[in-house]
């Protein structure tokens, strides 16, 4: 890619003038902060976004893609991050839809599909079972499904945009085996993260981008996170200390939650935990044991079948989310784009969200925008979120600006519990600092905090105190100076503290 | 300064998409005059100053526009939340039946009765638009259907009444109710011509529409509802409320669509009258093509009324059949519908699929 620059229709310059290279079973890794332009250089690269002006060459040969079919016939792939796969249907035959070996011109041929995957898994050594159905896998196995969709493509070239935000750590294993084993057999592949010790463990190279720009293209044997970091942002990231907590009154207190779902299988299966004052409390698990359940229950979009919810000394299991809400919750949801925004509300109005039956913005049902304008611009600048207007829409934005909005949203009710799910997902280690600060410093205000995050070094480092959960229900309960590693990880996987 | 022009940059965004339609529809016109054999140049001069351009026809035109725009508008009420009602035909026969009912036999002074006739009007058209709305909250009947099919439901009910208890039997051959007094006619605005108050009435509504659609708590949660139900219901909006609210708004608003044009022109209500006219499904293009913005829906409306009528009169004068007016107007449709096609297009057509599917699950 030579000399790409792209300015999006509303005037925002996401790429200068980029040049990217990449070599025959290279891994290149792509860094930078949030809204460096990182998204939209691939973008273009797989013929989703235009250039405004620049040239790809393919193998010294000038390309132009209208469309990522285009892309894709010259073996470009990605793996997008929004998996687009057919929850009802087979591994199989997700992965040949679009290009189906067929028995006769009308006959889908079931068999040879189900071969040519295995052997295609085999040879890449994905270890995937073709048979299953892709609603009832983890997401690890249907992101291994997306990467078979792409090789069956025959792509040469494959993108990953943050592939390890959603994946749990032992997926995130293996999905760098994986990476490296694509490399090995001649596959070249770009990655984006914001975990520079992913880039560490498997790039080769690595490029630099701020502000739409290229900063710098190093060796990795050759450089540190350290290094990195530093580039990145501009500036050196220490890690905060931690004060000491000093707990209040109890603020949530959740006794013996019981939900079954669909089917009569059991989600839930008796979940007692509290919450203090001043304390941030984190619950740790494989993703899909009933955390997110959990969390929906004590908001209010779940009911659970029997036990009771106490917050700030009310009974709340069975009221609607907004009286929930006015009882003095704040929610940062797991998925941002499905329930934390609507991608084509405006800026301020996926702000407004929860905010707008308070007198602050509302004076008997007529909204007061003015003020709400006001706030909210104050409140995206304390945030550094990279936005033009507030009038832009949301799907416009940065995946991790889009989710600094969203953090910023909740934390500006100051609501007695705070409940955040993944808040540093997609964000770069400047705001990953950042937010964690802002949720240190609602702990210091006496906020009561329940934290859910797939991201173990997160939890250890911010919570005091931390409960496992394992298939539905409460495994253990660490302290902070208990909490290591090893035992929480025992713990996730259903073993016991004694073991 | 930058207000202005803040402002008009944003009625560029909005109205855009509908001029580039028309635009296109009307050579797709110009082709098929063509071929007809005639001068399309001249034609859609005639049919310009016999729909806009000349005073009386302009008028005629905007006394046209004045159901289909108000239909427009009970569409983008209750679209705009997600809420797809076809209904909005059934709900301006109900209620502006019931209006003329209460015009026509309630005794009292006319200002009393003119306000109730309104009054019951609008409630009749929402309770027949909140029952949709009720079958779907209890027995998850999709409003698609339900409103759809309770347009033929209102035809025959109105029709029975009129053909027996309540017909004006001073006419043998019309199947109507008697005509309501003329105090309660809404007042004409220049001698001799049918042109009346309603339009007026009609952009009081879309201002007051606009109003409600963007400053109000109402107006918000509906539009996110429609986005995003799941980001509502997260962050404590009542869906069912909204939804009742929101059929509730767009019954009404269809009821008066029905009423202007029965206290403005009509003067009495006429066995299938809004049936063979087909004001509803004209307004519901004009939504559509504005992209469900009530500003837009009112400019749309006006045109596709300026159309039917400059179609009318381009056929007395130039022997050109209506049916071409009728095509230039499909044409625009349909190129309004590429534009959103396209759009829909780019989402992946997979992700499409696995909501069809998921949608049809449910
Ligand atoms: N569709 C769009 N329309 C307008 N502006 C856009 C659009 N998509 C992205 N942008 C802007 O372009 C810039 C670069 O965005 P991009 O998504 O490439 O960032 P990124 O490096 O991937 O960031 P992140 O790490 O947060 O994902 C941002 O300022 C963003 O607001
Ligand atoms: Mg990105």
């Amino acid at each position: 890619m030579k000399h790409i620059t792209k300015i999006y229709g509303n005037g925002v310059l996401a790429n200068d003038d980029m040049n990217l290279e990449l070599a025959e079973s290279e891994i290149l890794a792509v860094v930078g902060e949030n809204g460096a332009g990182k998204s939209t250089l691939m973008k273009i690269l797989y013929g989703l976004e235009h250039p405004t002006a620049g040239e790809i060459y393919i193998r010294g040969e000038k390309q132009v893609f209208k469309n990522p079919q285009d892309a894709m016939k010259s073996g470009i792939g990605m793996v997008q991050q929004n998996f687009m796969l057919l929850p009802p249907f087979t591994v199989a035959e997700n992965i040949v839809y679009g290009n189906e070996p067929r028995k006769s011109r009308f006959l889908f041929d079931r068999k040879k599909a189900k071969a040519e995957v295995d052997e295609l898994s085999e040879r890449y050594g994905l270890g995937i079972d073709s048979n299953l159905v892709v609603e009832d896998c983890p997401v690890g196995l249907q992101q291994r499904c997306e990467i078979l969709k792409v090789l069956y493509q025959n792509a040469d070239i494959i993108i990953f945009d943050e592939p390890s935000a959603v994946l749990t750590p032992q997926e995130v294993d293996s999905l760098l085996d994986t990476l490296r084993n694509l490399a090995k057999a001649g596959k070249s592949i770009i990655l984006i993260t914001h975990k520079l010790n992913e880039v560490m463990a498997v790039s080769d190279r690595c490029i630099v981008m701020r502000g739409g720009k290229h900063i710098a293209t190093v060796k990795t044997s050759e450089t540190s996170t350290k290094e990195l970091s530093a580039m990145m942002v501009g500036r050196e990231i220490v890690d905060a200390k931690i004060p000491q907590a000093t707990p209040g009154k109890t603020v949530l207190e959740v006794n013996d939650l019981v939900k079954t779902g669909e089917a009569g299988k059991p989600i839930l299966k008796g979940c007692s935990l509290h919450v203090n004052e001043g304390e941030i409390v984190g619950i740790a698990g494989v993703s899909g044991n009933g955390q997110t359940e959990l969390l929906h229950t004590i908001v209010g979009l779940m009911q659970a079948d029997s036990g009771n919810i106490v917050l700030d000394g009310k009974e709340i299991g069975g009221l609607d989310v907004r009286s929930i809400r006015e009882t003095g919750c704040a929610y940062v949801p797991e998925d941002r784009n499905t329930m934390g925004c609507a991608l084509k509300a405006t800026l301020s109005e996926t702000m407004l969200m929860a905010h707008q039956y308070e007198e602050m913005f509302n004076h008997k049902g007529i909204l007061k925008h003015k003020t709400a304008a006001e706030r909210f611009t104050a409140l995206l600048e304390q945030y550094d979120v990279k936005y033009s207007t507030l009038s832009q829409l949301s799907g416009e934005l940065s995946g991790g600006n889009l989710q600094k909005l969203i953090v910023a949203r909740e934390m500006s009710h100051h609501a007695k519990l705070l409940i955040v799910s993944e808040p540093t997902r997609g964000v770069d280690i400047g705001a990953m600092e950042f937010i964690h600060n802002q949720i240190l410093k609602q702990r210091a205000e006496g906020g009561a905090i329940l934290l859910v995050s797939s991201d173990l070094t997160e939890l250890l480092k911010l919570s005091d105190r931390i409960y496992v959960m394992y298939d539905g229900f409460i495994n253990g309960e660490l302290k902070r100076a208990e909490a290591k590693p090893e035992n929480v990880g025992i713990l996730m996987m259903g073993g016991s503290a004694d073991d | 300064m930058t207000k202005i022009k803040n402002a008009a940059l944003h009625m560029f965004k909005v109205l855009w998409q509908p001029f580039l339609a028309i635009f296109l529809g009307l050579i797709v016109g110009a082709i098929v005059i063509l071929i007809v054999g005639h001068n399309p140049i001249t034609v859609y001069i005639t049919m310009f100053q016999k729909s806009f351009f000349t005073l009386h026809y302009l008028l005629q035109s905007l006394t046209r526009s004045v159901p289909i725009l108000v239909c427009s508008l009970a569409i983008v009420a209750s679209w705009r939340a997600g809420y797809i009602n076809l209904g909005v035909e059934g709900q301006m026969t109900v209620g502006s039946f019931v209006g003329t009912l209460v015009a026509v036999y309630m005794p009292g002074p006319t200002f009393v009765v003119i306000i109730a006739a309104v009054l019951c009007g609008m409630m009749a058209g929402a309770a027949y638009s909140l029952f949709a709305a009720f079958i779907y909250d209890k027995f998850n009947v999709s409003i698609v259907i339900s409103t759809l099919m309770m347009n033929y439901i209102a035809t025959y009910i109105t029709t029975y009444f009129i053909t027996f208890s309540l017909r004006d039997t001073s006419s043998v051959y019309a199947i109507q109710t008697k005509e309501i007094a003329m105090a309660m006619r809404l007042p004409r605005i220049l001698p001799g011509k049918p042109f009346n108050l309603g339009f007026f009435i009609a952009i009081a509504l879309v201002i007051l529409l606009m109003f409600v659609v963007s400053k109000t708590k109402f107006g918000y949660e509906s539009k996110m509802t429609g986005l995003n139900p799941v980001f509502a219901q997260y962050g404590g909006v009542k869906k069912t409320r909204v939804m009742y609210s929101t059929m509730a708004l767009s019954g009404a608003i269809a009821a008066c669509a029905g009423m202007l044009e029965i206290f403005g022109i009509k003067f009495r209500f006429v066995e299938s009258m809004f049936t063979s006219t087909g004001y509803a499904w004209t307004g519901l293009m004009a939504a559509l093509i504005s992209g469900l913005h009530p500003i837009g829906a009112g400019f749309t409306s006006i045109f596709l009324a300026g159309m039917q009528v400059g179609g009318q009169n381009i056929q007395l004068s130039t022997g050109i059949p209506v049916q071409v007016a009728t095509l230039i107007q499909s044409s625009i449709i349909l190129f309004v519908s590429v534009q959103l096609f396209a759009n829909w297009r780019k989402k992946s057509k997979l992700k499409a699929a696995a909501d069809s599917k998921k949608a049809g699950d449910e």
